[in-house]
């Protein structure tokens, strides 16, 4: 259907969300790459006392915190500290790096589908499918992790695809393990809907107004069960329902512990997104793609202080106006502060995460360091992984990347990635080019 | 040219008190005699007075309407555009609600306002069985929340084949849809029964029949599963039904099912343009109609190749229905304003009283708001037309449009008109412009004569408008656009 060649060009222009017939595509090159690489571990992967100099540390921390000419302690997979170098004395037993570029916490991508079986995205039997987890899928031997590697990225949420309208919950894992159980941070990471388009052609002729019942009626059986579970549980009812793993997973959700990951675009869907998913029933809305004229929301994203992940288009071309619009810049100067920016990989490959955001800065988001949040704050804010990576604090997962300079700038690049405190990517001893 | 749209969708009209008084205009007031020129006041909302003299609150705004007509916005009683898409393919779908296809963005809805409608009653379209329901809406808003006028205003059923049926399959699909109902509730009665005698410790003494009546009275309403809700409260004839008959036998069977099943007094046809044929059947039930917009049916006689044309509306008036006109989706011509459609209507010899109310009263009737909307009378909602000159003339244009009170429509804003109103030295840039430009006003007249006289007399037709209101200003935030792209 798609051909092999076309696929590099088509990254700006038409593509989606994940395609299968796509990812089977990408897959076989992908892998080739990898069998001359040798797997995933990388030889200093052991070492678990790091300290590592730059000349420059952005934490994007609550207090947008440089340090420059610093220092990061790198203790049991943790951050232990972080200053400056002046102030900072390495204790003994800690291996040292010298960097001569920037070091940033790893990148995190909110839609992804790299962490996993990628033929088992999509369960095609029915419309709705919540009962089903990506948890079973996850898989370290996946190409795409030495990809993600290669561009900086440590964390990605795995959702299923969007071929159907609920089609289960994701996964936040590492991009770097020997085991599922390594990689795993929290599973369920998020519910998966897609609203329109592609489920719209997964089933025979249903349009927004099924779609969008479905999802409403789909939800208010899950929360029925949950409030009936919930009071059965505490001892308020005698009869409860039986216990069902088809909403099991919704409790949290309901609960707020996890969000909704809403594959969503265009101004009907999203306004739909907001307007049952996070008023009606007061979820934990991510929205990501948020492309096309979606921006054209953002009074009602502000006023909700939610986070709008935008990608993998960074540019909408309005027909009507023929005019183009930044999709990211356009939430930005309507005063949206926090934006996320995703890939949709391996959709666009994943090392291109920073490219994202180096084209959402080039359609208008004329703020780098903004968009450099969007890599890694925001999106571990709107996954609910903050307390764990997202940022350069101490006492959080020692998720680090060092790059030549601004990852914004598309002449740089990524030197070394280090997940958990483990060196997982080492440009030195195998470098990816672009 | 980069046109830039220019309504202002985040001022949807809210409770925001504003007193208004629009001076100095004809008044064409659908009901009552037209004033020639008149006053309106518009306060919280609503039209608080109407007349040749009316005396205002001294903090009202006062928006001078000399040589303007004022007319009720019109009512669009029946279109399936303004959403994703008009049907979807699961055939009885009574539970589907039109409310999760309305696209604020979409075109349709600017392209409404600048025609003057400012009521539309948006419900799926005529391919289903049992279709769903529909919600009037204003064209106004960011949210179909904020666009409503009547939520779940109707449920949309067809008597003629949807695709891949035959009528047969049709009919029976339909009498399954309720006779399933009917189980259910009988279901439900029964349950309800015996679980009252199990609380009383009693032992079950009646049949099955009784049972299902004496049960009739316990129903409770979280009970009913969302996929019967709808139909039900559309059989206690709480809800009104607009039922598509594409031809004239589809007619009978109609009006029989809305009678057998309850709700033929809240029952709307809409007619395909060949049911004027079943005009004994439809003088005889009585029911509002909603005539195609194709107004004219033409048949030819296969034998002689005789045409022959038949005004629809003509025949419907005649037989003393009230009637609302459709406009054409999608189309370029005429027939896509409702004010042409009336227009046509007068030109074939229906009074112009009755071609007024097609499409205000009559549609505002039919959607159950007929004391809400339709007219320009004391209490009604301020929905109100500022025209430059009588409502069915082809040179009048709407110029102001208020919606609950609040102005949402300023022509001399409207971007989407600028290259059509510009003048000849606009568009060649301020600085080389040599000629004058054009002005409506003439020194020599009295200003009782300006005002009677509407602008278009002052132009020969098709010479351009002169606009005298400096360059068009956006109001509001950037509005949605459409988004007919495809997804990813």
């Amino acid at each position: 259907m798609h051909s092999l060649r076309n696929h590099r060009s088509r990254i700006l222009t038409a593509l989606g969300c994940l395609l299968m017939v796509q990812a089977s595509m990408a897959a076989p090159t992908r892998a080739s790459e990898a069998t001359a690489s040798g797997g995933n571990s990388s030889p200093d992967s052991a070492a678990t006392r790091l300290a590592i100099k730059a000349p420059k540390i952005i934490t994007v921390d609550a207090r947008d915190t440089i340090i420059n000419n610093g220092v990061l302690l790198i203790e049991d997979g943790k951050i232990k500290a972080v200053g400056k170098a002046s102030e900072i004395v390495i204790p003994e037993g800690f291996k040292l790096i010298e960097h001569d570029g920037w070091l940033l916490p790893g990148l995190v991508d909110a839609h992804n589908h790299i962490a996993g079986s990628l033929a088992d995205l999509n369960d095609g039997v029915y419309l709705t499918n919540p009962g089903l987890r990506t948890l079973d899928v996850v898989d370290p031997r996946n190409t795409n992790l030495e990809n993600a590697l290669s561009g900086g990225v440590t964390t990605v949420l795995l959702i299923p695809g969007s071929g159907n309208n609920m089609s289960g919950f994701g996964t936040i894992t590492k991009t770097f393990g020997n085991s599922t159980d390594e990689m795993v941070i929290r599973s369920p990471g998020s519910l998966k809907i897609a609203q329109a388009g592609n489920p719209e052609r997964y089933w025979y002729g249903v349009g927004r107004t099924f779609m969008n019942w479905n999802t409403r009626y789909t939800l208010e059986k899950a929360l029925k069960y949950h409030k009936d579970r919930t009071e059965y549980e505490k001892g308020g009812m005698k009869d409860g329902p039986a216990y069902d793993i088809t909403w099991e997973d919704f409790r949290g959700m309901f609960e707020r512990k996890y969000p909704v990951s809403v594959h969503t675009q265009i101004y009907q869907v999203y306004m739909t997104t907001i307007t049952m998913l996070r008023d009606h029933f007061g979820l934990d809305v991510m929205t990501d793609h948020s492309t096309f004229d979606s921006f054209k929301l953002a009074s009602f994203i502000k006023e909700r202080n939610m986070i709008p992940v935008v990608g993998p288009r960074q540019f909408h071309f309005d027909g009507r106006d023929r005019t183009i619009h930044g999709c990211a810049a356009r939430f930005w100067e309507q005063g949206v502060p926090k934006i996320g920016i995703n890939t949709d990989a391996p959709v666009i490959p994943q090392e291109d995460l920073n490219f994202q955001a180096t084209m959402a800065c080039w359609y208008g988001m004329n703020d780098e360091y903004a968009a450099i949040k969007g890599l890694t704050r925001y999106p571990a804010e709107a996954m609910n992984i903050l307390s764990m990576t997202g940022s350069i604090e101490v006492g959080k997962d020692a998720d680090i990347t060092l790059w030549t300079g601004s990852p914004i700038d598309p002449r740089q690049s990524c030197k070394m990635t280090i997940v958990n405190g483990r060196i997982a990517y080492d440009a030195k001893v195998r470098r990816r080019t672009r | 040219m980069i046109a830039v749209a220019v309504l202002a969708f985040a001022i949807a009209p809210s409770a925001r008190a504003q007193t208004v008084l629009l001076e100095g205009a004809a008044i064409v007031p659908v009901v009552g005699n037209p004033i020639k020129k008149g006053s309106i006041l518009i306060k919280d909302g609503r039209i608080a007075a109407i007349g040749q003299t009316v005396e205002a609150p001294f903090d009202a705004k006062v928006i001078d309407c000399g040589g303007r007509t004022l007319f009720p916005g019109m009512v669009d009683v029946h279109t399936s555009r303004g959403i994703d898409v008009p049907n979807e393919s699961p055939p009885v779908t009574p539970y589907l609600n039109v409310y999760d296809a309305i696209d604020p963005s979409q075109l349709f809805y600017e392209d409404s306002l600048r025609d003057g409608v400012t009521s539309i009653h948006v419900i799926h379209g005529n391919d289903c069985v049992i279709g769903g329901m529909s919600r009037v809406v204003h064209p106004i808003g960011m949210t179909p929340e904020q666009m409503t006028t009547l939520p779940d205003a109707a449920m949309k059923l067809s008597l003629s084949p949807k695709g891949g049926y035959d009528r047969m399959l049709q009919l029976a699909t339909l009498r399954e849809a309720f006779a399933k109902l009917d189980e259910d509730m009988k279901k439900l009665a029964e349950q309800r029964y015996e679980a009252r005698l199990r609380e009383e410790g009693k032992d079950l003494d009646v049949p099955p029949e009784e049972e299902q009546k004496r049960g009739k009275e316990l129903i409770r309403e979280e009970d009913i599963d969302e996929k019967n809700r709808n139909l039900l409260l559309l059989t206690q004839g709480r809800i009104r039904a607009f039922i598509y008959c594409g031809n004239a036998m589809d007619v009978a069977p109609a009006v029989r099912i809305a009678r057998s099943h309850g709700f033929v007094d809240q029952a709307v046809l809409v007619l395909g343009s060949e049911c004027f044929k079943a005009v004994s059947e439809l003088k005889k039930a009585g029911l509002p109609v909603v005539l195609d917009s194709t107004l004219v049916h033409i048949e030819t006689d296969p034998i002689t190749g005789e045409e022959k044309e038949t005004f629809v509306p003509k025949v419907i008036s005649k037989a003393g229905l009230k009637f609302a006109l459709q406009r054409k989706t999608g189309s370029s011509l005429g027939e896509r304003y409702l004010w042409f459609q009336a227009a046509r209507c007068i030109r074939e010899g229906i009074s112009r009283d009755d071609a007024l109310k097609s499409i205000t009263l009559w549609p505002a009737e039919m959607l159950g708001l007929g004391d809400r909307l339709g007219s320009l009378e004391v209490g009604k909602e301020a929905n109100i037309l500022v025209l430059t000159g009588d409502p069915l003339d082809a040179q009048t244009w709407v110029e102001k449009v208020f919606i609950q009170g609040e102005q949402v429509y300023e022509r001399a804003d409207d971007i989407r008109l600028r290259e059509l109103f510009s003048t000849p030295a606009e568009e060649a840039g301020p600085s080389s412009s040599t000629e004058p430009v054009p002005t409506t006003t003439k020194a020599d007249e009295s200003s009782e004569e300006r005002e009677m006289r509407t602008p278009s007399e002052d132009r020969p037709r098709g010479e351009r408008r002169p606009r005298g209101d400096g360059p068009p200003r956006r109001r509001g935030p950037r509005p949605p656009s459409p988004s007919g792209d495809k997804v990813e």
